[in-house]
C-alpha cells in the first residue's frame, strides 16, 4: 500500500533519530551512560533500550511501520516517563536538544501509527 | 432447582478494564521505587489504556468492543487465527471445502511418488447420494488397454489437428494469478509428461512459452494479448500468436465457473509494466473485462465470432461456459447447425468456482454443477446431432482419477484439472489465492515467496502427479471392463438422485 510522502517523511525523521540515539547508547556515549547509572540500568538496561531503539527504526524502515511506531511510541514513552520520575528536565544546552528530539519522534511515531493503524497485527482491523 | 456454572462475561470484562488501570498504578510506583525495569510494563499497560479509552467511547463501529473493551478483542484475534487452528487441529480429515485433507493428501502423495495404499475402508461417505464408479464382472486385462488419443479439429479435417494423449490437461491459470515460478513449474512439468497446458486469460503467454509445452490459447472477454485498444478483437495480433509452434489450440472463453456471467475490473494499481505488456493494456488506467464478449451478443454474433476466430487462427478453436440455461444452449447449438460453424471442443465448466477469485455469492449460488452440467450439455449435442464435430473438456474439481473418470462417463471426453496441479506443487490451501500472500510462492509475485518455489523439483511433482494420474485410471479401466476411456459410458456410473444420465445407448465422437 502507497503511502503520501509525510508519512514516510515521519517514518524516516523517527528512524534516523532513533538510529543515532541506539548507536551513542551501544557505543557507551557518556551522556546515555550517565542516564542510565541515575536510573540504576548501567549497562544491561542501556543495551536493552538501544537493542529496542534500533528495532523501532528498522521496523519504520520497512512494510511493518505501524508495528515500529508502536515500539517507538512505548520508548518514548519510557523516556517521558524517566524524565518526569527521575531526570527532571534540563532547560538549557544539550538538555534542550534532547527534549526536542523526544517530542520530535512522539509526534512522529504517533503520526505513523494514526496514518497505518489499520496495518497493525491483530487489533488493526478495529482501529 | 438446577444450577448452572456460568461465567459472567461482562462482570470479567469490567473487572479486566478496572485492572488495566490498577496494574498501570502499580507498576508505575514499583517503576519509581524499586526498579525502573517495572516502567516496561508501565508503558505497556499505558498503551493498552489508550487503547480500551478509543474503543470504548470513540468508535462506533464494534459494538463488542464498545460494550466490553480490551476482553472483547480475544474475539477478534481467536476468529482471525481460526481457520489456521481448525485446519491443523480440530477439523477432521474429511470436512474441510474445497478440498478436504483427505482429498489433499492423496495428491501430495501422488506428486511425491508415495505409495497411496490405505486399510480399513474408506474414509468418504459411501452411500446412494454419492456418485461411484461401477466395476465390471468381467475385468480386462491391463495388457490389452488401448492409449489414450482424442483428436481436436479433425472433425473439420484441419492440418493443425491437434491429438491429446492423456485425458487430463492443465485448466486454465494465466501469469498474474500465478507468479512466475508457479507457471514455469507447471508448464515444465506439462512439457516433460505430454500434455497441454491452458494459458489462461492473462495476455500473451511470456513466462507459459518458456518451457515449451504445448499451449491452449485462451481469450477472456477482455481477449488480453490479442485486443484492440477498444476491447474487440484484434485479428492480426491473434494470427501472430497462434502462428507460435506451441500455441495448438484457441478457448474462447464465454463464462468461468468461480463466476458465472460476471466480468471483472483490473485496477491500474496492479498493472505493471510487465502485465501492461503482456495483456496489451495501457498503464495508468483500470481495464475493465465486460461480463460478455464485445462481440457476442446474441446466439447468431457468438456463432459467427467462434468462425472468425477459427479463420484467422487456423487452430482447433472451442468455447468455455458453466452452464446455465439450457435452452440458450440449444438455441446457440442450433445456430451452430443454421451457420455450420461448430467449434471444435466445448469446455463445460463446473459452477463449484475454481482458482479465480470471484465474489462469494456467484461462487456459492450461480452456475450448474459439473455433474449435473455435463449430461446436459452431452444430451443437448447429442439431440442436434453435432456431438461427433466436437470434443467436450469437462473442468470443475477433477482432481483424483476416479473423479475423472465419472466426467469421462457422463460425457467428457478429456478433463482439466487446475486445483489438483497447485496441490502438487505444493498447495496447503490456505485460501489467499487473491491477496498476494500465498504462503507456498503459487499465487504471488512477492519474490520472497515464490524463492521457495523450485521450478525444477516442483516440475517433477507435476510429472509425478499425471503419471500416478494415468495408473490409477489404467488400473480403474481395467476393473470397470473397459479397455479404453473412450468407451466409458452413463452405465459405468451409479447416479445419486438428481443427476439425469445421457440418453443410454448413443455414442460419442
Amino acid at each position: 500500500m502507497k503511502h503520501p510522502k509525510i508519512t514516510r517523511a515521519a517514518q524516516g525523521v523517527a528512524a534516523l533519530i532513533l538510529l543515532i540515539a541506539s548507536g551513542m547508547k551501544f557505543v557507551g556515549e557518556p551522556g546515555s551512560v550517565e542516564v542510565f547509572v541515575e536510573l540504576g540500568m548501567e549497562p544491561t538496561g542501556r543495551y536493552l533500550i538501544a537493542c529496542i531503539e534500533l528495532s523501532a527504526s528498522l521496523l519504520l524502515l520497512s512494510p511493518y511501520a505501524a508495528l515500529g511506531s508502536v515500539v517507538a511510541l512505548s520508548v518514548m514513552c519510557g523516556a517521558v516517563i524517566a524524565h518526569v520520575s527521575q531526570l527532571g528536565f534540563a532547560l538549557s544546552g544539550d538538555g534542550v536538544m534532547q527534549l526536542g528530539l523526544l517530542a520530535s519522534v512522539l509526534t512522529c511515531s504517533i503520526y505513523v501509527l494514526i496514518a497505518r493503524r489499520s496495518e497493525l497485527p491483530f487489533i488493526g482491523e478495529n482501529l | 432447582m438446577s444450577a448452572t456454572l456460568a461465567v459472567d462475561l461482562e462482570k470479567v470484562s469490567r473487572t479486566a478494564n478496572v485492572a488495566i488501570v490498577v496494574f498501570f498504578a502499580a507498576f508505575g510506583a514499583a517503576g519509581t521505587f524499586l526498579s525502573f525495569y517495572f516502567h516496561f510494563l508501565t508503558v505497556a499497560f499505558f498503551l493498552m489504556i489508550l487503547l480500551n479509552l478509543y474503543w470504548r467511547h470513540f468508535q462506533t463501529s464494534h459494538t463488542l468492543l464498545a460494550n466490553f473493551g480490551f476482553l472483547a478483542q480475544i474475539r477478534y484475534i481467536s476468529e482471525s487465527v481460526g481457520p489456521e487452528f481448525r485446519q491443523y487441529l480440530f477439523a477432521s480429515d474429511t470436512e474441510e471445502r474445497p478440498f478436504s485433507r483427505v482429498e489433499r493428501a492423496e495428491v501430495y502423495r501422488k506428486a511425491k511418488g508415495i505409495d497411496s495404499s490405505s486399510a480399513f475402508g474408506s474414509l468418504l461417505t459411501y452411500d446412494r447420494s454419492e456418485m461411484k464408479l461401477r466395476h465390471s464382472l468381467y475385468p480386462v486385462d491391463k495388457a490389452q488397454m488401448e492409449p489414450f488419443d482424442v483428436a481436436v479439429g479433425a472433425a473439420r479435417g484441419l492440418a493443425t489437428t491437434y491429438r491429446i494423449k492423456r485425458p487430463v490437461m492443465i485448466s486454465a491459470m494465466s501469469f498474474g494469478a500465478l507468479g512466475s515460478n508457479a507457471v514455469r513449474a507447471l508448464a515444465r512439468g506439462a512439457a516433460a509428461a505430454g500434455v497441454p497446458m491452458n494459458t489462461g486469460e492473462g495476455g500473451y503467454p511470456k513466462h507459459h512459452l518458456v518451457e515449451g509445452c504445448d499451449l491452449i490459447f485462451q481469450m477472456g472477454t477482455a481477449k488480453f494479448g490479442v485486443r484492440t485498444e477498444g476491447g474487440r478483437l484484434d485479428d492480426g495480433k491473434l494470427a501472430a500468436l497462434a502462428a507460435l509452434d506451441p500455441i495448438k489450440m484457441i478457448e474462447i472463453k464465454l463464462s468461468q465457473g468461480a463466476k458465472p456471467g460476471k466480468g471483472g475490473l483490473l485496477p491500474k494499481e496492479k498493472i505493471t509494466a510487465e502485465i501492461a505488456e503482456l495483456r496489451g493494456v495501457p498503464m495508468g488506467r483500470d481495464v475493465i473485462s465486460p461480463a460478455h464478449h464485445l462481440e457476442c451478443v446474441d446466439a447468431s454474433s457468438t456463432v459467427a465470432f467462434i468462425g472468425r476466430v477459427q479463420r484467422v487462427s487456423g487452430l482447433p478453436t472451442g468455447i468455455k461456459f458453466c452452464l446455465g440455461r439450457p435452452d440458450e444452449l440449444r438455441e446457440l447449438v442450433a445456430e451452430m447447425k443454421r451457420q455450420d460453424i461448430v467449434p471444435d471442443f466445448i469446455t463445460v465448466d463446473g459452477g463449484e468456482g475454481g482458482t479465480g477469485a470471484a465474489p462469494k455469492s456467484f461462487m456459492d449460488d450461480m452456475g450448474m454443477p459439473l455433474f449435473a452440467a455435463l449430461p446436459e450439455t452431452h444430451r443437448i449435442l447429442q439431440e442436434a446431432g453435432v456431438r461427433d464435430r466436437l470434443v467436450i473438456f469437462a473442468s470443475g474439481k477433477l482432481i483424483s482419477a476416479g473423479m475423472q473418470l465419472k466426467a469421462l462417463s457422463l460425457g467428457a471426453d478429456v478433463t482439466y484439472s487446475a486445483r489438483g496441479f497447485l496441490l502438487a506443487l505444493g498447495c496447503i490451501q490456505a485460501l489467499q489465492c487473491n491477496r498476494n500472500t500465498c504462503p507456498v510462492g503459487i499465487t504471488t509475485h512477492h519474490q520472497h515467496l515464490q524463492s521457495g518455489l523450485d521450478v525444477e523439483a516442483k516440475s517433477q511433482r507435476v510429472v509425478n502427479y499425471i503419471e500416478a494420474l494415468h495408473h490409477d485410471h489404467v488400473e480403474l479401466l481395467a476393473a470397470m471392463g473397459r479397455s479404453s476411456a473412450r468407451e466409458l459410458t452413463e452405465i459405468n456410473v451409479s447416479l445419486p438422485a438428481g443427476v439425469s444420465a445421457p440418453s443410454p445407448g448413443q455414442e460419442r465422437s
